[in-house]
């Protein structure tokens, strides 16, 4: 279970940036990039977190995950709080975004076997684990080829074994399937609703309104860094004024 | 069988770092060829080029036929049939006097030689002679000026014996002290002197460059991979990924200039020309001893470019910009170390204190034998100190979210 309560995110900004974002920021020192926002997901639901780019979808995860500190507020993730506990919040949460984020010069078998040591799993643990991911994952055929020479979709596969080798109780997808072709994507989404099958809690960012009817329970509408919606999917769906889930995203979006 | 699989889990998550870095960077081809190929294979060749050449050179100097124009032959016969009687001497009596310079610029001439019309008068009366001589003070090796002076040196000699027996006077009237030199300093302590500054510029230069890539790849790297923020969300702390990925860069420092050592020691042995008994010299420097008490200069010395190297690349936001960021530190590294290679420079209690200078100048000593305790502490201090500082500063620079998720 992930709490989030009145979370907010400062930003310092240097005079470049203040150049670059125009007089509006001339004389101010930061930049808030979340503006305490609270909410809640639950086990076993996967929880969507909207908004357009630049909205503080990634900064709102990034403190999920224990990566960026948050300047006021808090987060509790399985019962652990994100700052004073961060490295239990770490052993709790599987983290995957977009890009395969692997390395080039290493295979499958050793990219899972690094973070499997890292979450301290035992030899024996993490071949029972490894074997059961690679067969479902179909990865066998290529386990101990180098990433390079790997295709993407190997590569994404080889992705999500490594986010799940652990068996993390907690999943954050930070748009995940950006960039990726149809057949990369399904797998992903695949993926994400396989996690609520077990009883995961899971919390998936995009922008694809596709995807969130595909496979959200409960939806959140970040603008601006402020959380302007939050509810249940059929809530949502309920209070629709528009013909289709995009118009009435890029409709919210425009009244926030 | 993968060892990497097959080995067990370390306890400590920055050994576990540092074991995954460690293989990365050993399947990637730069750094293998910055780290092994180049010191080990690159230094005995550029040594041995370089020794060839200028051996040859200076071979081909010597053994240079000079072509000599003489102006004023009839003042001055004797000294004329002097110079025909020289070894490997064109005199060339054609050249009009206004292309003399002309020649001698274009390299056809090597030197012209002038003698005033009352040459003989002067000699005669114990006067001094005028002679000018026109050369071109760049050739190689000054080897013209050096043979023209071997002549008229032999040759004012016999005027001056000449002198001296008319005069009845005996060679101590112009020379006054009987001088006797007896030098105590060891062959090993003048070589350590003079060729000493070498060793240190060369490991500490292979040092800093068998770091840069393994800190590009382990800070910016990470960065543009996006794998950083898969480590991030890891259990292992900032301190363990900061201090795992510290360690590698070291170790490949340490190592690239452990093989530059021996690249050196390897290519000085396989040059003919070094005589047998600088080999000894050289063999007796390169002990174990000496080698290991460099090692230990060496190792707070990469613990430095390591911590600052890996800062800058966590900085950078690319590979590309790292690149950019760290190519101007070579200069900063290379001035230090050459300074270091200069006559005269010697360590005392503040040259100790600059980093890569003191390093060279302690390694100097060290090679030559002749290390001041107090001064060699000041420098362990200082290296120590700074190394720590580095560190320190690479651990903070990696918690800071602006560095690190720098856009």
């Amino acid at each position: 279970m992930i709490q989030v309560q009145n979370l907010s995110k400062d930003f310092s900004l240097n005079r470049k940036q203040r150049k670059e974002l125009g007089d509006e920021y001339k004389n101010t020192k930061t930049l808030r990039a979340v503006d305490n926002i609270s909410f809640e997901c639950q086990p076993g639901r996967i929880f969507g977190l909207l908004g357009p780019n630049g909205a503080g979808k990634t900064t709102t995860l990034r403190m999920v995950a224990t990566m960026l500190k948050p300047t006021s507020g808090s987060i509790t993730v399985s019962g652990f709080d994100s700052v004073s506990q961060g490295q239990n919040v770490r052993e709790q949460i599987g983290f995957m975004t977009g890009q395969t984020a692997l390395y080039d010069r290493l295979t499958p078998t050793e990219i899972v076997k690094y973070i499997a040591d890292l979450h301290g799993m035992e030899k024996s643990a993490f071949q029972k684990r490894k074997d059961h991911l690679f067969q479902i994952l179909d990865m066998h055929s290529f386990a101990d080829r180098r990433i390079s020479r790997l295709s993407t979709g190997m590569k994404q596969k080889t992705s999500i074994a490594r986010t799940i080798i652990h068996d993390p109780q907690v999943m954050i997808f930070d748009e995940p399937t950006a960039g990726l072709d149809v057949m990369t994507s399904r797998a992903i989404m695949d993926l994400i609703r396989s996690c609520r099958e077990e009883g995961k809690t899971v919390i998936f960012s995009t922008h694809r309104m596709g995807e969130v009817n595909q496979v959200c329970d409960d939806i959140s509408i970040i603008y601006n860094g402020r959380l302007f919606y939050n509810n249940t999917l059929d809530q949502f769906k309920a209070e629709m004024t528009q013909a289709t889930f995009e118009d009435e995203f890029i409709y919210r979006v425009g009244e926030a | 069988m993968n060892l990497y699989i097959e080995w067990g889990r370390p306890k400590l998550k920055f050994l576990i770092i540092a074991r995954k870095e460690i293989i990365d960077i050993t399947r990637d081809r730069r750094t293998i060829i910055m780290m092994i190929v180049v010191p080990l294979f690159l230094i005995p060749v550029l040594i041995g080029t370089i020794t060839k050449i200028s051996f040859s050179q200076a071979k081909k100097a010597s053994e240079k036929h000079l072509k000599v124009r003489f102006f004023g032959q009839e003042f001055a016969p004797d000294l004329f049939q002097a110079f025909i009687n020289m070894d490997k001497v064109t005199m060339l009596n054609q050249i009009p006097e206004d292309s003399v310079e002309s020649y001698i610029q274009n390299e056809y001439l090597d030197a012209a030689i002038y003698i005033d019309s009352d040459y003989q008068s002067q000699i005669d009366q114990n006067g001094q002679a005028k002679i000018n001589i026109h050369f071109k003070g760049t050739d190689s090796f000054g080897i013209t000026k050096d043979r023209i002076n071997g002549v008229l040196k032999g040759f004012e000699n016999q005027i001056v014996t000449k002198r001296m027996n008319r005069l009845n006077l005996k060679p101590e009237v112009v020379k006054a002290y009987n001088l006797t030199y007896k030098d105590i300093a060891s062959k090993q302590e003048k070589f350590g002197k003079i060729a000493g500054g070498w060793f240190p510029y060369v490991f500490i230069i292979f040092g800093f460059m068998g770091a840069m890539y393994p800190a590009i790849d382990l800070g910016a790297g990470e960065k543009e991979r996006g794998t950083l923020e898969t480590i991030l969300s890891s259990p292992a702390s900032r301190l363990d990924i900061v201090l795992g990925k510290f360690l590698v860069v070291m170790l490949a420092a340490v190592l690239t200039a452990f093989i530059a050592l021996a690249g050196m020691a390897i290519g000085i042995q396989r040059i003919p020309e070094i005589p047998p008994e600088i080999l000894v010299i050289i063999n007796e420097v390169l002990s174990p001893k000496t080698i290991g008490l460099i090692m230990t200069l060496v190792l707070p010395v990469a613990a430095f470019f390591s911590a600052v190297l890996l800062g800058l690349s966590i900085y950078a936001k690319s590979f590309k910009e790292a690149q950019s960021i760290m190519a101007p530190l070579n200069i900063v590294i290379i001035f230090p170390a050459v300074i270091g290679t200069l006559p005269g420079i010697e360590l005392n209690t503040i040259t100790a204190l600059i980093p890569v200078l003191n390093v060279s100048l302690a390694s100097k000593d060290i090679i030559a034998g002749v290390m001041d305790p107090f001064l060699m502490t000041e420098v362990y201090v200082s290296l120590f100190g700074l190394a720590g500082l580095a560190i320190f500063w690479c651990v903070k620079w990696f918690n800071r979210e602006s560095t690190i998720f720098r856009s």
